[in-house]
């Protein structure tokens, strides 16, 4: 009996623990709430405060913009008011498309649109009503112009246009900057906050000149120079669309083509490239023309060595002789007398020069007499001493002219002669060094312009 | 001693289950997940005054929200599209409301629109284009509901052809989909071009459709697009445009390459020899730009068309010949068969009289002045 009472009162308990355990899982699901509202609520809290983040101390951003993987970034200044409206500016060749039906050169334009933080999955930056200098980039009319490389025919995009977007999931604001992804096409871009008090067009200029000086088109090639000694070769930066390869590498085969964007202090890459191991994305432009890299503050982007550009057979470089110093200045004077003198010739400029058919570096006189011009020449050899030196020497022989203009202008001679040494070499830009400085000494000094 | 069992057990039972019951009877429904919006305008918003306008004219009127601001989730995400600009959208919110709901209050009665009229408006800045068949759609309308105006961005106010082409056409085809979607329309509308549509290669076809019977080439692509392009023509075009529509639909039509089934044919509908003699020449040249062929009018009545920019040896002008009309419709009359059915329809499916309507929108479309349009929204204080 007993052990039956037992047998009863286990059975009730175990009944009684299997039904407390049901009807507390009943109500498991509705106890530790993870977040303190609801999400509704969470998302729109995340709405306010993104408005209020960009709204706030001016509401000025630098948006640095990709519409796709094929194209330049391009840098926007956006300023986010309260009321609703945003105003955005840019300095690009499509503004210029839209202004003049030129695609030549970046133009300045500034439009004001709406905006608004929206909720789609998440906090949304929707630049809702068409601004005709930004949605261009997602209007889907053909561009015009455009060719594949491959054909070279104009490729027809309508319908699709440049494919940009104009609506931005936020996905994070840390230290005065958004990072955003286009909601369509999902390309990855930055905004930054920038000072209210700064003038749009000023600051696009200073963009569109920062542009100019990175990549110039006489430069055969600027190089990434990597911390353990690799170079990788740039081209086609006037472009943005960079085609790069290692040095050592076949260019055909091994070259890679990646789009930036430049920026007001720089150039940075659309998206992380990693180059033997180094991993580069945004670069700084330095005092002496070169580009840093921003991200391991070692890697750096300049174009060859001055000595190389200086002695490369299919550059020429020329001096009119107005910007010259100490000894070189003196005899470009006596040169000016002394054609005076001669045959009341001047001298329009010094061409230093390879001949192709000679197989010789030349040092050039461009001298004009009336309509008529002479072109005295000395041969020489010319050779790297070092990254940023140069041997010039020069043979005691020149061309018919040149032995006649020696005899007559003794100072053309001297003032050859004097090259005959070890001469350092600077530039204005180690990026774009389109002009160069030979001195000797210092204070002896000639300027040269990259024809 | 079972019995005791039994009970014990039983009181067990229901006081566990009691217990169970009562931890989650104190549960009450919280306030709404949903925040409270304000549905206050903001007279500070930079928008307020177009706002303002849609909430007192179309919100509060029809219960119809003009979206203007682009959501594109209310668009199809496959297409590239743009939001319209917003001076464009404060044209069109004026012009869709002068020439479209207060044409129908009108001839309708107020109540017309609030009953039957979209419940949404959405603007769109760029054409929605479809790659594959090189068209655009430039107006969509679903669920009799919802109406899609596209390229808001390309108005041109003092492009009346082209106003008139994109936007006021596309106004009245779009809402002729909602009534049709609404009350279905006769079927034997179906029966007059029964065999000539083309769903595939309608872009392709040219003014020679009219001499099918079909007011536009896209009007030749399925029944129901017939249906509301000729409501929307037969509304929105001038006395001289529907002139000119029965006149293309009465000739005769050919291709200079004889080759009807290429889609990229040019169609012609006259034809000269040159030196005027066809027997020396019979290759027929046809002349792309019409505007080149004079008409005159003989004593007895007949026509006589000449080629403006030729004479032949003698001097004399060149004469224009009609392409023979062999394609066995009678384009004109086909047109006017579908118009009075579509005119029986609007009578007794919805007691409005067609011509009247027509003729208040050819009215407003004749007489509107877009700066007093405007006004309604800038004025707005």
């Amino acid at each position: 009996m007993k052990r039956k009472m037992k047998k009863f009162l286990n059975i009730s308990l175990l009944s009684i623990v299997a039904l407390s355990s049901l009807s507390l899982a009943s109500c498991k699901n509705e106890v530790d709430n993870i977040f303190d509202d609801d999400a509704v609520i969470r998302l729109d809290n995340a709405k306010a405060m993104y408005t209020d983040i960009l709204t706030s101390n001016g509401g000025k951003w630098q948006l640095e913009y990709f519409s796709n993987t094929e194209e330049p970034g391009y840098i926007y200044l956006m300023t986010f008011s309260k009321d609703g409206s945003v105003k955005i500016s840019g300095a690009n060749k499509w503004i210029n498309y839209i202004q003049s039906g030129q695609l030549t050169r970046p133009a300045f334009g500034s439009d004001v649109s709406l905006w608004e933080v929206i909720a789609d999955n998440g906090p949304v930056l929707s630049l809702n009503s068409y601004n005709k200098y930004f949605h261009l980039f997602a209007d889907p009319y053909d561009i015009p112009s455009s060719s594949s490389a491959a054909s070279d025919k104009d490729v027809n995009e309508t319908g699709y246009g440049h494919e940009g977007d104009y609506e931005f999931d936020i996905m994070k604001y840390s230290g005065d900057t958004l990072y955003l992804t286009g909601k369509k096409h999902e390309l990855n871009m930055i905004m930054t906050r920038v000072d209210a008090s700064i003038d749009d067009e000023v600051y696009m200029n200073e963009v569109v000149a920062m542009a100019d000086s990175f990549f110039n088109a006489k430069v055969p090639a600027v190089y990434i120079n990597l911390p353990n000694g690799v170079r990788w070769v740039v081209k086609d930066g006037a472009s943005s669309i960079l085609k790069m390869f290692r040095e050592d590498a076949d260019e055909i085969s091994t070259s890679e083509k990646h789009n930036v964007i430049i920026t007001h202090d720089g150039l940075s890459f659309m998206d992380p490239v990693t180059l033997d191991g180094y991993v580069i994305k945004n670069f700084i432009r330095q005092p002496d023309g070169s580009l840093l890299c921003r991200d391991d503050n070692q890697t750096t982007m300049t174009a060859d060595h001055l000595a190389n550009l200086f002695t490369n057979a299919s550059l020429v470089w020329r001096s009119d002789l107005k910007d010259v110093g100490g000894k070189f200045a003196q005899l470009a004077t006596s040169i000016a007398d002394e054609l005076k003198a001669y045959n009341k010739s001047t001298l329009q400029y010094v061409q230093v020069s390879y001949d192709a058919a000679l197989e010789t570096y030349t040092l050039i006189f461009n001298v004009k007499k009336g309509s008529v011009k002479y072109n005295p020449t000395y041969y020489m050899s010319l050779k790297s001493a070092s990254n940023t030196q140069v041997a010039f020497s020069v043979a005691a022989e020149g061309d018919r002219y040149g032995e006649l203009y020696a005899t007559n202008c003794p100072s053309i001679r001297e003032f050859a002669d004097t090259f005959n040494s070890t001469i350092e070499l600077s530039a204005n830009s180690l990026l774009a060094p389109t002009v160069m400085k030979s001195s000797i000494n210092g204070g002896d000094y000639v300027m040269w312009s990259l024809q | 001693m079972k019995k005791i069992q039994y009970y014990i057990s039983a009181l067990l039972l229901v006081a566990v289950a009691a217990m169970a019951f009562s931890s989650c009877s104190e549960d009450k429904l919280g306030p709404t997940i949903f925040p409270d919006v304000d549905e206050t305008l903001d007279p500070n918003s930079y928008s307020y005054k177009l706002d303002k306008f849609l909430k007192e004219n179309y919100l509060d009127k029809y219960n119809l929200t003009f979206l203007y601001k682009m959501p594109d989730i209310s668009t199809n995400m496959n297409y590239n599209l743009v939001p319209a600009q917003y001076n464009n959208a404060v044209d069109l919110a004026v012009l869709c409301k002068h020439l479209w709901f207060d044409v129908y209050d009108k001839v309708a009665g107020p109540e017309f629109l609030k009953l039957y009229g979209p419940r949404i408006l959405l603007m769109v800045g760029s054409p929605a284009y479809n790659p594959s068949s090189g068209s655009e759609t430039v107006g969509l309308a679903e669920g009799g509901i919802k109406i899609t105006l596209f390229k808001v961005n390309a108005m041109d106010i003092n492009d009346f052809q082209m106003m008139n082409d994109l936007y006021f056409h596309t106004m009245h085809h779009e809402f002729s989909h909602i009534l049709h979607q609404t009350k279905t329309y006769p079927p034997e509308f179906n029966t007059i071009s029964v065999g000539k549509y083309d769903a595939t290669n309608w872009t392709g076809r040219g003014n020679e459709v009219c001499s099918k019977g079909f007011v536009t080439p896209y009007a030749s692509s399925e029944y129901r697009e017939d249906f509301a392009e000729t409501i929307a023509c037969y509304i929105v075009y001038t006395d001289a445009q529907w002139a000119t529509l029965m006149d293309m639909a009465s000739r005769g039509w050919t291709t200079a390459s004889s080759d009807e089934d290429n889609p990229d044919a040019a169609y012609y509908s006259f034809y000269y020899y040159k030196n005027n003699d066809a027997e020396a020449d019979q290759t027929a040249v046809y002349p792309a730009d019409e505007r080149f062929i004079n008409t005159v009018v003989n004593e007895d009545g007949s026509v006589t068309r000449y080629w403006k920019n030729e004479r032949d040896t003698q001097g004399n002008r060149i004469v224009v010949h009609p392409v023979e009309d062999k394609d066995g419709v009678n384009g004109a009359e086909a047109i006017m068969q579908k118009v009075q059915i579509i005119r029986e329809w609007f009578r007794t499916a919805w007691g409005i009289e067609l011509d009247e309507l027509r003729d208040e929108v050819q009215y407003r479309q004749a007489t509107y002045d877009m700066n007093e349009l405007r006004k309604m929204v800038y004025d707005i204080q």
